[in-house]
């Protein structure tokens, strides 16, 4: 009797958890258990840090400068002009999927940008601002 | 007197395509985008000249050896009776003449031989490619040039020759080779006219030219496993020749590739590349920061195909321009570069399709592949008009 009542309730919550499960990315994942370890005071990563950390520009650079305003966009390397492909997942699946990758990136960029190290809150921040741009 | 046929047709088609192919020849040695003409005319003229060789015993009389059989010793003394203006007139050959007929025929050998080992070894392309070296080649290669020099030389003898018996004797000579015919007397050997072997010539001269520029370079050479294909093809009037393909690696394109086009390792030495990963945390203002297996992959394929494995002409000719103590790390700081480069005029590199000296590719249209062909290098002109 009470499997009957809670079935349609559990399908409703299956039906919002399996997209969002898909959508998880588990490098992203990885940071946020990074952070929270790192941080007892951790909340969670916001798109809107990560959107304002896009838009920060250091002494030469920002984000911006080679990828463009928009993750979404092909941008092109400041001083060689070589092509980059876009930034979003949204746009193009290949990014955000090696975590290597993904940290060999933040290290040199962020380097770039800011003349130091990203923290986890930061790399989570950005991952969660460009993940969300559709 | 009487007009007599003294040149045989094969004889007049051998001469004239012979002129014809060294004046091409020498036309085409300098500008790399003609290199495939320049070579099948080399080519041709071996041909040729194995033909003529033949053709001095089974030829008509005056094309035969045994009737211009002289020495350098009758060449001297017929020279210094012209000058003397009591030179005899020879209805074949004279003695000077034919000296430097034996002169060129033999060039015409070294010439085309050393022709086919340098590109063998300079260009490592043609039927002796990889036979040697390109710092074994480069001694062959100023012998290639120093004797197309000569016969240049000797060509212009020739002619100056010709018209001096020409007014001497009061006859046009070249004429005589056009025709075949001379005034001569009644019991002189008249020629045959051979009109099946000159065909035969004709026949085997166009067959080589079409097989040489349709099959042998533009088929064959897409079906070989080392062919390249030009980026540009389809805009390139020119015809296509290349080489073979170079190693090529994943990872290094990828880890290199993704900031900046990539630099075949073949274009600086191994200490380059050394250098150039040992400092990878000032790589240009960027930190590179690879991780050590990465960075171990990345300078093992480096070192494999640097310039000192000499794996192209560019390669060569790079590592040679660099003082054994220096360690560029520019490619376009490299002695060899700078002075292949010097001609190139300041609006060529400010052009928007080249804007920077390290886009290769703007005029190296196998830039991304590292073989920098001499025929596959074309400045950009200036951007058509959209119609």
């Amino acid at each position: 009797m009470t499997t009957k009542r809670h079935t349609p309730h559990l399908l409703a919550c299956l039906a919002l958890a399996l997209p969002l499960a898909a959508a998880a990315n588990p490098i992203l994942e990885t940071y946020r258990a990074q952070a929270k370890q790192e941080n007892a005071a951790f909340k969670d990563f916001t798109v809107a840090a990560g959107q304002k950390l896009y838009g920060t520009k250091g002494a030469e650079l920002s984000c911006a400068s080679c990828h463009t305003d928009s993750p979404k966009a092909e941008g092109k390397h400041v001083k060689t002009n070589k092509l980059i492909a876009a930034m979003a997942p949204s746009v193009n699946p290949k990014r955000f999927s090696d975590a290597a990758n993904v940290e060999k990136w933040f290290k040199r960029n962020c380097n770039d940008v800011l003349g130091r190290a990203c923290t986890t809150q930061e790399k989570g921040d950005f991952m969660t601002y460009v993940l969300s741009v559709k | 007197m009487q007009r007599t046929l003294i040149w045989d047709l094969p004889t007049r088609l051998f001469h004239w395509t012979l002129a014809l192919s060294f004046a091409g020849a020498w036309l085409t040695s300098d500008g790399d985008q003609w290199r495939a003409i320049h070579v099948f005319l080399g080519y041709l003229m071996l041909a040729l000249v194995g033909f003529r060789l033949l053709w001095g015993f089974a030829g008509s009389h005056f094309s035969r050896f045994a009737s211009f059989w002289f020495g350098p010793k009758e060449a001297l003394i017929y020279l210094q009776q012209v000058a003397s203006g009591r030179a005899k007139r020879h209805v074949g050959h004279n003695p000077a003449g034919s000296l430097a007929i034996y002169i060129l025929l033999a060039l015409v050998v070294v010439v085309g031989i050393t022709g086919v080992l340098t590109l063998g070894g300079d260009e490592q392309q043609g039927i002796v490619a990889g036979w040697a070296s390109f710092a074994q080649i480069q001694t062959i290669k100023k012998l290639h040039d120093l004797c197309a020099t000569l016969m240049l030389l000797v060509v212009m003898g020739h002619i100056t020759g010709v018209v001096v018996e020409s007014v001497l004797h009061k006859e046009n000579l070249a004429r005589s080779m056009v025709t075949g015919t001379k005034l001569a007397d009644a019991d002189t050997p008249v020629a045959k006219r051979h009109t099946g072997v000159a065909f035969l010539m004709l026949l085997l001269i166009t067959g080589l030219a079409l097989w040489w520029f349709d099959y042998a370079i533009d088929r064959q050479l897409d079906s070989q496993p080392g062919h390249i294909e030009s980026v540009a093809d389809t805009h390139e009037p020119r015809v296509k020749f290349l080489g073979r393909q170079l190693p090529d690696n994943a990872q290094w394109r990828d880890e290199c590739g993704s900031c900046h086009a990539v630099f075949y390792p073949a274009l600086l030495p191994a200490r380059s590349w050394q250098k150039i990963m040992a400092e990878q945390s000032q790589h240009f203002g960027t930190d590179l920061g690879l991780d050590a297996s990465t960075t171990a992959a990345v300078l093992a394929f480096m070192t494999a195909n640097s310039a000192d494995q000499h794996n192209t002409e560019a390669a060569f000719k790079i590592e040679q321009s660099i003082p054994r103590d220096a360690t560029p790390l520019r490619i376009t700081e490299t002695p060899y570069w700078l002075h292949k480069h010097q001609e190139i005029a300041a609006a060529d590199w400010a052009s928007a399709l080249v804007k920077s000296k390290s886009n290769c590719a703007a005029c190296h249209s196998d830039a991304d592949k590292g073989t920098f062909e001499d025929a596959a290098m074309q400045i950009p002109g200036p951007p058509l008009a959209k119609p």
